[in-house]
């Protein structure tokens, strides 16, 4: 097994980099919904009183501080997760699915083809590798939606109780479809690795 | 006696007139059409996987080592970004249907189980 090989490598960019990355934004931003919200109507409060008072301006700016420190992690989380989505699918995906020529019956270099000859491991390609295919997708458009209104309403959205659980939601999902498919590929891996 | 906070005159900070562009700004319209777009690409990704595998229509290859993949993802993501441009030019100046986010919820449940290898056998 060569540890640093090409293969290698970009299954671990796309796997520990990436993915993982894209996981820990995850996470973060999820404790950043719930550690930097405010309490409804601060954000917007210094300029509702025509900018009445030095301490309501204060809170607004923190939350403007919060809202743009939001922004950047749901962004940076989006971008890890589609770079993680585009090098799986066009990178590490063909490399996995190649097939053996004919005849070849030593099936290392073929991570498919050595997971469907075994009744043990067909399944880890038959769910496991079929999931993994398609799911990450999904949590990449949420995970965007996510990051544009974060963009968009990053001076009041903390302090908006409603959009801060519709975010929430949508993280939480992300997060779950992510971790699922970590755990997938975790598991090819270990048993069929690129390399 | 404790003396009242004394209140002074302040110009809007830079947080103040950002929150004053978003309070104007557009509701929640725009936001809204992000998240239910995005719930519908992901629908058209099911959708795409669950006729494949009814045999019913393949996408095509685009990239060939990839396979139907390349085909079935580029053709969700351009139906993503579709529904959010038609979705933000209605919504963006104006609030969003309250339905928009349980329908958005409902998009992503459908695509999930579509995507579920095990509801596959349902179409043979």
């Amino acid at each position: 097994m060569n540890l640093f090989s090409v293969p290698s490598l970009l299954t671990m960019v796309h796997g520990l980099v990436l993915s993982g990355g894209a996981i820990v934004g995850l996470v973060v931003s999820l404790l950043a919904l719930r550690w930097f919200a405010q309490p409804a109507g601060v954000a917007g409060a210094a300029h509702a009183g025509g900018g009445l008072s030095a301490v309501h301006a204060d809170s607004g700016l923190v939350g403007a501080r919060a809202g743009d420190r939001f922004a950047q992690v749901t962004t940076v989380t989006a971008v890890l997760l589609w770079l993680a989505v585009l090098g799986g699918t066009y990178l590490v995906f063909p490399l996995y699915r190649e097939a053996p020529p004919e005849g070849v019956t030593a099936l290392a270099d073929y991570p498919r083809a050595m997971l469907m000859a075994n009744p043990d491991t067909r399944w880890l390609h038959a769910f496991g590798m079929e999931v993994k295919e398609h799911v990450p997708w999904v949590a990449a458009m949420l995970t965007t939606a996510t990051a544009f209104v974060a963009r968009r309403h990053r001076h009041t959205v903390l302090a908006d109780g409603r959009m801060r659980r519709v975010m929430a939601s949508l993280l939480v999902i992300s997060l779950a479809l992510v971790s699922f498919v970590g755990l997938m590929g975790v598991f090819v891996n270990k048993v069929a690795p690129l390399d | 006696m404790t003396a009242a906070p004394k209140l002074e005159r302040v110009p809007p900070t830079t947080a103040a007139r950002g929150a004053a562009r978003d309070a104007h700004d557009d509701g929640d319209g725009a936001s809204m059409a992000a998240i239910l777009a995005a719930g519908i690409g992901a629908a058209a990704l099911g959708l795409l996987v669950l006729l494949s595998e009814a045999g019913i229509f393949s996408s095509p290859s685009l990239y060939g080592p990839a396979g139907g993949l390349s085909g079935r993802s580029t053709f969700a993501v351009i139906a993503w970004l579709v529904a959010w441009f038609l979705l933000h030019r209605a919504w963006r100046a104006r609030s969003a249907p309250r339905w928009a986010f349980a329908w958005t919820l409902a998009l992503v449940a459908f695509a999930v189980v579509a995507t579920f290898p095990p509801v596959w056998s349902i179409f043979g």
